[in-house]
């Protein structure tokens, strides 16, 4: 349940702690909002997303890696427009504005007592991240739990000091694989999927999350329905154009529902019918 | 029920000057069309001008509107933010019912779902809305195919109608029975609501002879626009049409996509600004990075009859998102305005000649 503060009309500031350089163009901003009573009532549920103001340049919808519990708030975001430039010339210290946490999220409870395959290609990983980490602090209550995560080269690897630490966690199973290899890499060639023989996927009683860029997500989802997985056991995250975040700027319409408000977490099934592309 | 003299109809737009800003049909002076208007003096109002060209959604939605002004100069410099929320109360003086239907379902959509528009409340709140009952409908009216139509049975505060030497007067809220009493007007007669049926009643069977641009079997294209059994050739060839110019949109009583965008007002301060936007621009949906999921014309086409037609988007303005006023007919240069578009679905056919 998410029963913290919504951010809805006007932007909240937050400064910008620590910045940290994660791949090319991709970097982690560690923030907390000024207000300090809204920072302790802030909640997120993991597959949420806020909007965030950079001033000056404009609003962007952005999803939310930080574990919902014990997990410090970050964005990790890469340069890829006008706006997303303009925040990663921002320095600690500097100011941002922060709407939200908005959208579904991705489900918990339902999950429970199920085997749990994340798929992540590249950046991917980012929106994946809170339910991994989450899925960490629980692991208990799961069965078994695979992560696998595709980059372009070894450099693109998304959050390495994290698939360290899941590759050594007890009951993780951690898959990385690149699809060209430099000079000096020793681990797995291939796109994600390759792994999934490897990785001996169970398909009984589990779920999948995937998330990536669209040509990987089909690939992947073709893989996984042809193992045996139900579509509506696959679970993804849809990334669309959105200006408000709260069901009325109608951007992100596709089929009859609203990736803000009635996704962005949406079941392969329910993808299908929407009839549009990823 | 109520009774004024026809000359002295203004009089009501005058009592409610005093109070609210008002608004009103007024023909502009240089191209003869119709606007619906802010008047300095209610004098402008011309109660007998046809349908404004445009709706007058740019009350509650202006084309684009500041919704924040903010300064910041970098670094620890505190941010300032001043929300610019416009709650000036308005009276509309003269609307159409179906500019009446439109402005439904914008509170319904902006007011009645999860979240609450907070920008659009306070543009709607402490409104007077004054409907003007259609005894004769227009070349590109269909409002009796929407159920819109030509009078209005809810959601205004006075209804007027031309009956002839007189206009009668319906309050429809206590705030429009206290308006009447107050200007001390004479009680209208059950023979006088008698002539009002019987005007709307004429003005129903007017429309086959003089709206003979528009008509569209809305309820017959719902189904099969919900279902998906609208043939996939009807979207292309209304992609094909399709100039890409956002005119229908901007002309719908009842769309109301916006983009917003920050724009500079000096070295270290922006507006926030809220801008029409229409989903037939193919930057619409375009994401950062260039990704855009939504690509061939026809795709996009389509989103915006399924949204005004289909059974699930109806679900948020509890009834067809089309109110048959017929603006997007009139101005599309590609001849898909709703009437149309409903015509080719129905017929299966994407052909002109049979239409």
């Amino acid at each position: 349940m998410n029963n913290g503060t919504k951010i809805v009309t006007i932007p909240e500031t937050a400064t910008i702690e620590d910045i940290k350089d994660e791949i090319r163009d991709v970097k982690t901003f560690y923030m907390s909002l000024d207000n300090k009573e809204l920072d302790k009532n802030f909640k997120i549920k993991s597959g949420q997303f806020i909007m965030c103001t950079i001033f000056g340049a404009g609003e962007f919808a952005v999803s939310l890696p930080p574990s919902p519990e014990n997990d410090r708030f970050h964005l990790t975001v890469r340069k890829v427009g006008s706006v997303t430039d303009a925040l990663h010339e921002l320095k600690a210290g500097d100011k941002v504005g922060i709407r939200g946490p908005f959208g579904n999220g991705f489900p918990f409870e339902e999950i429970k007592g199920k085997n749990i395959i994340y798929v992540a290609g590249g950046i991917g990983l980012i929106p994946l991240r809170s339910s991994i980490v989450h899925v960490l602090q629980h692991k208990k209550e799961f069965g078994r739990v695979l992560v696998l995560h595709g980059a372009r080269t070894p450099d693109d690897l998304m959050y390495k000091e994290n698939l360290k630490e899941w590759q050594s966690f007890p009951g993780f199973e951690t898959y990385i694989t690149v699809d060209v290899g430099t000079p000096g890499w020793t681990g797995e060639v291939g796109f994600v999927h390759t792994l999934f023989d490897k990785a001996n996927l169970p398909v009984e009683n589990t779920v999948a999350f995937v998330c990536g860029p669209p040509v990987m997500f089909n690939t992947v989802i073709g893989e996984l329905l042809k193992r045996g997985l139900r579509d509506d056991c696959i679970i993804s995250t849809l990334e669309r154009h959105m200006k408000c975040g709260v069901g009325k700027c109608q951007h992100c319409a596709i089929g009859r529902t609203l990736v803000c408000t009635d996704g962005p977490v949406y079941t392969y099934r329910q993808i299908k019918t929407l009839g549009e592309q990823i | 029920m109520y009774l004024i003299k026809k000359n002295d109809i203004l009089q009501i737009a005058k009592a409610l000057s005093t109070e609210y800003q008002v608004y009103g049909p007024v023909i502009e002076p240089g191209s003869g069309q119709t606007f619906f208007e802010k008047v300095e003096d209610v004098s402008e109002i011309n109660l007998s001008a046809p349908i404004p060209a445009a709706p007058p959604k740019h009350i509650v939605f202006p084309q684009a509107d500041r919704i924040l002004s903010y300064r910041y100069a970098g670094g620890n410099a505190p941010v300032e933010m001043k929300p610019d929320f416009k709650e000036t109360p308005k009276a509309l003086f003269g609307l159409r019912s179906c500019d009446l239907t439109g402005l439904q379902c914008l509170d319904r959509f902006f007011l009645g779902q999860e979240f609450v528009d907070e920008v659009y409340r306070s543009l709607r709140k402490k409104m007077f809305i004054v409907t003007n009952t259609c005894v004769v409908p227009f070349k590109y009216c269909f409002c009796v195919c929407t159920d819109s139509g030509p009078a209005a049975e809810e959601g205004y505060d006075l209804n007027l109608t031309d009956i002839g030497d007189n206009f009668l007067i319906e309050a429809g809220s206590a705030k429009g029975k206290a308006l009447c009493e107050k200007l001390q007007l004479a009680k209208a007669a059950d023979k006088d609501l008698a002539e009002k049926n019987r005007l709307v009643d004429k003005s129903i069977t007017l429309f086959e002879s003089f709206s003979t641009e528009s008509k569209a079997w809305v309820s017959r294209v719902m189904n099969r626009i919900t279902t998906g059994f609208a043939k996939e050739e009807v979207w292309e060839y209304v992609g094909d049409q399709c100039f890409e110019c956002g005119a229908c949109s901007f002309v719908c009583p009842s769309c109301s996509c916006f983009n917003v965008v920050d724009t500079a007002t000096g070295d270290c301060s922006c507006d926030r600004l809220r801008t029409w936007d229409s989903c037939s621009y193919e930057g619409y949906s375009r994401m950062a990075g260039g990704h855009n999921p939504r690509k061939p014309v026809e795709d996009r086409r389509n989103k915006r009859f399924f949204c005004k037609l289909s059974y699930s988007q109806s679900k948020k303005y509890l009834r067809p998102g089309c109110v048959g006023c017929g603006r997007c007919d009139w101005v599309c240069p590609g001849d898909i305005g709703m009437p149309n578009v409903v015509k080719y679905i129905r017929r299966e056919t994407t052909s002109r000649d049979q239409l």
